[in-house]
């Protein structure tokens, strides 16, 4: 593996010229408390599991919990838009690496992906090893799950990576993977419990055959060898799809693929009227600023896929919690779901909105700089630009309610848009301020690749508590006081806070924009190294 | 004795590559010898670098063969491309990298151990004058200094072959002429070397064998002074080419 060795490196000195030290420093204090969670859970875990007085509960929830480690590994990560590092193929394809070593190396960085269920079943499977009623076998059922999961995480991505790449059909696509992410939810929900479907899949009188039901029948100690060769089998079979899979992305070429697209010059009216939407509204240059955004941004595959997460995933992912509504947690969702999605939307949009909103178009930087314009209405044209599109997602996201007959009413709108409106200006504040100094360049025709880099995910973890500390100050008030008026009396105050932070941190960001206007073009322009985030 | 000994260093045979309903290279047929100085020069949107990219392996062809050194490919793409040296576009340089860790990197790559790709890596930085700062990112270069960085990295492992995109874009004359020497050393000692190039200025003195490629199909090939002919400069001869000898027009308010 002398080319792993080499490709590792790279990326190792990649990473420490990348990170600054001061990020270095900050990075791994949050990757610590971040991953440190998941290592108290899987302690945890570790506890229960040795136990040899919990066996019953054991024996109940294995299978189930191997499924959710199944789907948190595969499943997630689409979720959030992201696949965790992966090789940077189109720098490497052109040297003499043979294509296994290529695949080994795409295999072990899909860990990327699951670190925190590595360390879940590290505890589970400790913890199995401790306990006299369970198997002695547990190591290797939970070394062959982890080898399942990296070969099958790689054929996914390959696969949806390459149909995402496609123009027409990317949009078909991920309709069909919400559909699959939201099948088990709908089928619990419906049920408001676990419905015969379910029980095929994660009870412990589940079919033996899938995967997590054979692992957690080795570890029980249950049909040892047949269970071995049914997750055997799994692992060989999803090697050879992920196998198949990654040659195919090898050859892929993606400019034949949408090679039908190139001649199409042919636009539709409305769509040009759209376009043409801002020039009547804003005079030139801001007019022309944001229709350049609109452009750009609708024919933006990365965008385009983010929009479309925005009321979709987020109306699935809170969907069941409406229709199981026992509880003070249930009944809050059913009260505030349109509040709920409209705020997850806002927060999956703000990745292409706010934190990063110079990296899409990245050359235009520069001609921002040039340009007889005066850099704050630049700054405004972007933020206008991402007002629109947010305000059109949380105009979806209601029209998606209303059609699936969700309970809406005037004062359900009324409290959605103006918590949705202080969240906005907030990050709106944040977000100019992140673009200028945390500025860096993102494909914007990869639909799958996270745009987040390890520094500014590290920075998100502490600026959203403060984003949002103001919309819970005004929910603790309404619990305070007991009145809805409350509610809306201290959102208000957030509003004119935020406002005023708003014009402080825009005219902040401006000025920083002005003195480091070279290292931010230098940012900007640069890619990355062989392995990507 | 190499299979590939005594075979042209490049050898296409009716290549085509099709994007939906355009081909962008169309037919293509062109033989470079080895130790040859080529030239492959077009206009922009000609096809050099589709033709470029399929000789890297980087995009398959439609239909066609190309035998690179004796070897077929893709079916042996993994031999060919140990033999070869790239200089492609700039987005293929590791911009979070030194010039020298790229250039060990690459070393690495094509199979040299550790120590001795950093060691030749710091003796290309000097050569290349890019050795006064070693601890400047590639993403802190500028376009000639990316360009030479590419190149020395292209040497590291003494290939027989080198495939160049637009090696002397952007590089100035000081660069280019430090570039140009290495090159024909390198042509001197055997090696063969296939570029593209608008600057038509450095193809003149530097190759002596040119191609133009226009609309995907090759429109003339040959010695550099065959393809000169009667005209002054080879930019005349390539204008004439290509067909273009009276295209210019200007707007009315300009």
């Amino acid at each position: 593996m002398t080319h792993a060795g080499a490709i590792i490196w790279a990326q190792w000195r990649t990473f420490c010229h990348f990170n600054p030290r001061r990020g270095v420093t900050w990075t791994a204090l949050v990757s610590l408390i971040w991953y440190g969670i998941w290592a108290a859970a899987a302690y945890s875990f570790l506890r229960v599991f040795s136990n040899p007085n919990e066996l019953s509960i054991i024996r109940i929830a294995l299978p189930g919990g191997l499924l959710l480690i199944f789907l948190y590994w595969q499943v997630v990560p689409l979720m959030l838009a992201t696949t965790g590092s992966s090789l940077d193929l189109r720098k490497l394809r052109a040297y003499p690496i043979p294509d296994a070593q290529l695949f080994s190396i795409e295999v072990l960085l899909r860990i990327t992906g699951g670190i925190e269920m590595v360390l879940i079943l590290t505890g589970i499977t400790i913890g199995a090893m401790l306990n006299p009623g369970l198997s002695r076998w547990s190591v290797l059922a939970a070394f062959i799950y982890v080898a399942f999961n990296l070969v099958i995480a790689v054929g996914l991505r390959d696969m949806l990576g390459r149909l995402l790449a496609r123009k027409r059909i990317r949009e078909l696509v991920f309709f069909l993977v919400i559909l699959a992410v939201a099948l088990p939810q709908l089928l619990l929900a419906r049920q408001g419990m676990i419905s015969p479907q379910l029980r095929l899949l994660v009870t412990r009188d589940a079919w033996s055959g899938w995967p997590w039901t054979a692992t957690s029948n080795i570890m029980l100690g249950i049909q040892f060898w047949p269970s071995l060769m049914v997750l055997s089998a799994w692992t060989v079979g999803t090697l050879a799809f992920s196998r198949w899979q990654f040659s195919r992305t090898l050859a892929f070429d993606s400019d034949a693929a949408n090679a039908h697209d190139t001649g199409d010059n042919r636009r539709s009216w409305w769509s040009e009227w759209f376009f043409y939407l801002p020039s009547a509204v804003f005079k030139d240059p801001l007019g022309a600023l944001i229709e350049k955004e609109f452009r750009f941004l609708a024919r933006s595959p990365r965008f385009r896929l983010v929009f479309l997460m925005g009321f979709t995933f987020g109306l699935v992912i809170w969907l069941p919690m409406v229709f199981v509504p026992r509880g003070p947690l249930g009944g809050f969702f059913v009260r505030n779901y349109l509040t709920v999605v409209c705020v997850y939307s806002l927060m999956l949009m703000s990745e292409v909105c706010f934190w990063n909103a110079f990296g899409f178009d990245r050359s235009a930087a520069q001609f921002y700089f040039l340009a007889p314009v005066p850099f704050k209405r630049v700054m405004a044209g972007k933020n206008l630009t991402a007002l629109f599109f947010m305000l059109l997602e949380i105009a979806m996201v209601t029209a998606v309610c209303a059609v699936l007959r969700m309970p809406l009413g005037l004062h359900r709108f009324a409290e959605a848009y103006s918590v949705a409106a202080v969240v906005m200006i907030f990050l709106f504040s944040a977000g100019n301020l992140l673009s200028i100094r945390q500025a860096r360049g993102v494909d914007p025709g990869n639909s799958i690749r996270t745009g987040t880099a390890g520094r500014l995910q590290a920075l998100l973890f502490a600026i959203y508590p403060i984003t949002f500390a103001p919309v819970l100050i005004a929910y603790l008030a309404r619990y305070a006081f007991g009145s809805q008026a409350a509610l809306y009396v201290v959102l208000g105050l957030d509003a004119i806070a935020g406002l005023i932070v708003y014009r402080i941190a825009l005219d902040s960001a401006v000025r920083t924009a002005d003195l480091t206007r070279e290292s931010m073009i230098a940012a900007l322009s640069t890619g990355v190294g062989p392995i990507s985030n | 004795m190499h299979q590939g000994d005594g075979a042209p260093a490049i050898e296409i045979r009716d290549l085509r590559k099709v994007y939906g309903d355009k081909a962008a290279v169309d037919g293509l047929t062109l033989t470079v010898p080895q130790g040859c100085f080529f030239g492959f020069l077009g206009p922009n949107g000609a096809g050099k670098t589709t033709t470029i990219k399929m000789l890297m392996g980087l995009a398959p062809p439609s239909s066609g063969s190309i035998h690179i050194l004796g070897l077929p490919m893709p079916e042996r793409s993994l031999e060919i491309k140990q033999q070869i040296g790239l200089v492609p576009d700039e987005s293929m340089l590791f911009d979070h990298l030194t010039g020298g860790e790229f250039i060990e990197f690459v070393g690495r790559i094509y199979g040299l151990d550790r120590a001795l790709a950093r060691s030749r890596a710091y003796e290309l930085l000097d050569l290349f004058e890019l050795g006064s700062m070693p601890k400047k990112l590639i993403a802190e270069y500028s376009k000639g200094m990316r360009k030479r960085v590419a190149m020395a990295a292209a040497l590291i492992h003494r290939p027989k072959l080198f495939l160049m995109d637009e090696p002397f874009e952007g590089v100035d004359a000081v660069g280019a002429r430090l570039m140009k020497d290495i090159l024909l050393d390198q042509v001197r000692h055997g090696a063969t070397i296939f570029l593209t190039s608008h600057v038509l200025e450095v193809v003149e003195r530097l190759c002596e064998r040119v191609g133009i490629i226009h609309e995907g199909k090759l429109v003339a090939e040959g010695l550099m002074a065959d393809m000169r002919g009667t005209a002054e400069t080879l930019e005349d001869a390539f204008v004439r080419a290509l067909g273009m000898e009276n295209a210019a027009e200007t707007l009315d308010w300009l």
